[in-house]
């Protein structure tokens, strides 16, 4: 699938992992690697890119045993910005679908 | 590819393209690197896992925030100069202030001594009856441990504050410069609660031994004088009242 289309929906998807609860960037590359096909390393640059875009916000949390790690969790305009966008998408999405549908029909 | 060789080539690209932060990218991927290898995975298959180091180098955005990042860097470096000329005298004179009462605490522990062991040294202290002396003397040794205890809390104390300035000039720093920020520190001391009590028991029995020598040598000092204004009548600071 086209790299630029997928790295849309990937960032949605970032959105509504952190949206659940506070990750840190190996636990969203984990989860989205296994469920969508993608390269593992392509998660930081999203996070990196959602962060310079305000949506995101990081901080680091001492873990027993190891060095402080970086979680990653939403702002409040991350949360507008989610909101906004998944409705947006699944609009979107039902709209392509029905399309495609109707195609195979024919 | 071996982790080391994927994170060099990472770091060229990325510096290649003028890439910000490229520390905090790489630590990113190191942290991949150190959990996949928890996993059991060797450095060449998470290393393909990951992606070409070009390719995933090309993904980061230059996102254009440098100079703008520039300016309020530029601002709250500014701003810090400022604070921490305030800061600087602040704690200057809580320094001092530090080192008056560690002077207190000398003067009156070097003076019981001399009290109690009947030193007077060139006539320096006025004349009394020993045991008078040895009651003031008590007092204060009393007193000094007080001061002791006063000057251990506030060191505390000051060391505290001065962490605490640091960790929030760190963040003012890391928060226009876009990198993550530690938890600001608690401004008073974080002593160990057994130490905090002993200081508080030394603190509270020193008190009070000052407070009832103090009593009992102005008492025992105008029975032996008979005189309510003693030092009159031992004729202290050269005046002997009436006479």
């Amino acid at each position: 699938m086209n790299t630029q289309y997928k790295k849309g929906v990937l960032e949605l998807c970032v959105l509504a992992l952190l949206k659940k609860h506070d990750c840190y960037g190996y636990e969203i590359s984990e989860y989205l690697s296994n469920h969508i096909d993608i390269a593992d390393g392509t998660v930081y640059p999203i996070l990196r890119k959602l962060k310079s875009d305000g949506v995101l916000t990081t901080y680091l949390q001492e873990e027993s045993g190891g060095p402080p790690r970086k979680y990653y969790s939403l702002t409040d305009l991350g949360k507008q910005t989610f909101q906004n966008e998944r409705a947006e998408y699944l609009d979107f999405a039902k709209s392509i679908r029905a399309l495609l549908e109707d195609d195979n029909n024919d | 590819m071996t982790k080391n060789e994927f994170l060099s080539k990472l770091e060229n690209e990325l510096k290649k393209n003028g890439i910000e932060d490229v520390d905090d990218i790489l630590g990113e991927y190191e942290e991949h690197f150190a959990f996949k290898l928890a996993d059991g995975y060797t450095e060449e298959e998470i290393a393909a896992k990951l992606g070409k180091p070009a390719e995933l180098a090309a993904q980061f955005e230059n996102d254009g925030s440098g100079e703008k990042r520039g300016g309020r860097k530029l601002v709250t470096v500014i701003g810090l100069v400022f604070a921490d000329l305030f800061a600087a005298i602040c704690f200057a004179l809580l320094w001092a202030f530090e080192a008056a009462m560690a002077a207190a605490a000398a003067a009156t522990g070097t003076l019981s001594v001399c009290l109690l062991l009947g030193l007077n040294i060139h006539s320096w202290i006025p004349a009394m009856p020993y045991w008078c002396g040895a009651i003031f003397g008590l007092c204060l040794a009393a007193l000094t441990v007080l001061a002791a205890v006063g000057c251990i809390y506030v060191a505390a104390y000051l060391r505290q504050l001065m962490r605490s300035f640091a960790r929030f000039q760190h963040n003012s720093m890391a928060a226009a410069s876009g990198r993550p920020i530690l938890p600001p520190i608690p401004t008073n001391p974080q002593l160990p609660a057994k130490m905090r009590r002993t200081l508080r028991q030394f603190a509270l029995v020193s008190l009070a031994a000052f407070a009832i020598c103090f009593v009992l040598g102005m008492l025992v000092s105008m029975l032996s004088a008979h005189a309510l204004s003693f030092w009159h009548a031992w004729g202290w600071f050269g005046y002997t009242g009436l006479n």
